[in-house]
């Protein structure tokens, strides 16, 4: 039996709207990091479950293929949306989450993040937490751009995707991280503060892949 | 905009920029003690370190490389690194100092007493050009130890 044009076309609209969801996904991820300390983040907690859900929606259609192999026939529908209302409907809603949502709305919660990052200053709390929300916010395009960039289209992306953020992280983030902590270390130990802890933490940041490789050799 | 730029440019700023700014506060926050007679060395090496980031980090950056990226040990080596230029490099420059304060100390003092200030200093210089031997003296005694008191 033939699949009516309409089951196509919907399928057809949320698989369009799986980037919107992706960058939606982002942009809560950007809010859940501030919640969860911002310099930090719980392995389980908030911002890794929607950091997952936005890899997860860009890579929806190679994670079909996974049925195929288990198979399940799941022939996705091959060109545009055939009714008029539901690709206005996709087209609006697209719209929507670029234009106001990561156009406007990301820069204006950024704007809230570093004005948050004064009155946590204020209260005696640390800035640097709202302050890389912030800048995570305001980088929502590019780290979306990021992870489509790493995704191989195999059936196997998202876990791809994942292990490419995760080198991204050891290799591009943490050697910028260690001069941070140098700098937070320099200022701990002029104001009487434990310094040598952020030294190890430095050098740690510095060493992710080499301690990732002597788990595994503990492992083994 | 991208994470990276920002984590970046904010690591420049506070490391470049910032901490410069704040070696003179940290100065004057010495010379201030100093007048008053508390201990100043704290924020007069704090003043230092903050015009130093960027050496300090290009330096740790030299101790994570001593090894491939992907080593196991590349982060035992980087401590090992560390613990090395602080003991074998640091440590006898700080040790030049304390004899140049031992002798400017010596020049007010003129008693000649093992308790005196001086004195310290001489014994601080040697005890930091010393810290190897010293280290491996303590080895010794932990291995001949090993079999227990006969």
């Amino acid at each position: 039996m033939a699949v009516p044009q309409l089951l196509k076309d919907i399928i057809q609209v949320l698989l369009q709207l799986a980037p919107g969801a992706s960058l939606v996904a982002l942009v809560l991820a950007g809010i859940a990091l501030r919640r969860e300390g911002g310099t930090t983040f719980l392995i389980g907690g908030t911002f890794t479950k929607w950091m997952f859900w936005a890899v997860l929606f860009l890579t929806l259609v190679p994670l079909v293929g996974w049925f195929t192999s288990f198979g399940v026939a799941t022939p996705l529908p091959s060109g545009g949306i055939g009714s008029s209302w539901l690709s206005s409907f996709q087209l609006d809603v697209s719209s929507f989450v670029t234009n106001f949502i990561v156009g406007r709305i990301v820069t204006t919660l950024a704007a809230f993040f570093v004005l948050r990052a004064i009155l946590d200053t204020a209260s005696g709390g640390h800035p640097l937490p709202s302050i890389l929300a912030a800048m995570f916010l305001l980088g929502t395009q590019a780290t979306y751009s990021l992870i489509q960039s790493y995704s191989t289209g195999t059936q196997f992306a998202t876990a791809d995707v994942l292990d490419s953020l995760w080198n991204y992280l050891a290799g591009t983030i943490m050697p910028i991280a260690a001069g941070l902590a140098i700098v937070g270390a320099i200022i701990n130990f002029a104001t009487h503060r434990p310094a040598m802890r952020l030294v190890a933490v430095a050098l740690a940041m510095l060493c992710v892949t080499g301690i990732w490789k002597l788990v595994l050799s503990m492992e083994a | 905009m991208s994470f990276t730029n920002g984590f970046l440019h904010l690591t420049n700023w506070a490391g470049n920029v910032i901490l410069p700014t704040l070696a003179g506060l940290f100065f004057a926050i010495a010379i201030l003690k100093f007048a008053r007679s508390e201990s100043y060395g704290v924020a007069m090496y704090g003043g230092f370190l903050c015009l130093m980031a960027s050496g300090l980090l290009r330096a740790m950056e030299t101790f994570a490389s001593q090894r491939a990226w992907n080593d196991p040990d590349v982060y035992w080596i980087s401590l090992v690194t560390l613990v090395d230029w602080i003991c074998n490099v640091l440590m006898p420059v700080y040790a030049g100092l304390q004899v140049a304060a031992g002798a400017l100390r010596m020049g007010i003092v003129t008693r000649i007493h093992p308790a005196e200030g001086w004195m310290r200093h001489f014994v601080a210089a040697g005890l930091c050009l010393l810290l190897s031997g010293l280290v491996r003296l303590a080895e010794f005694f932990v291995v001949n130890g090993t079999g227990g008191v006969s």
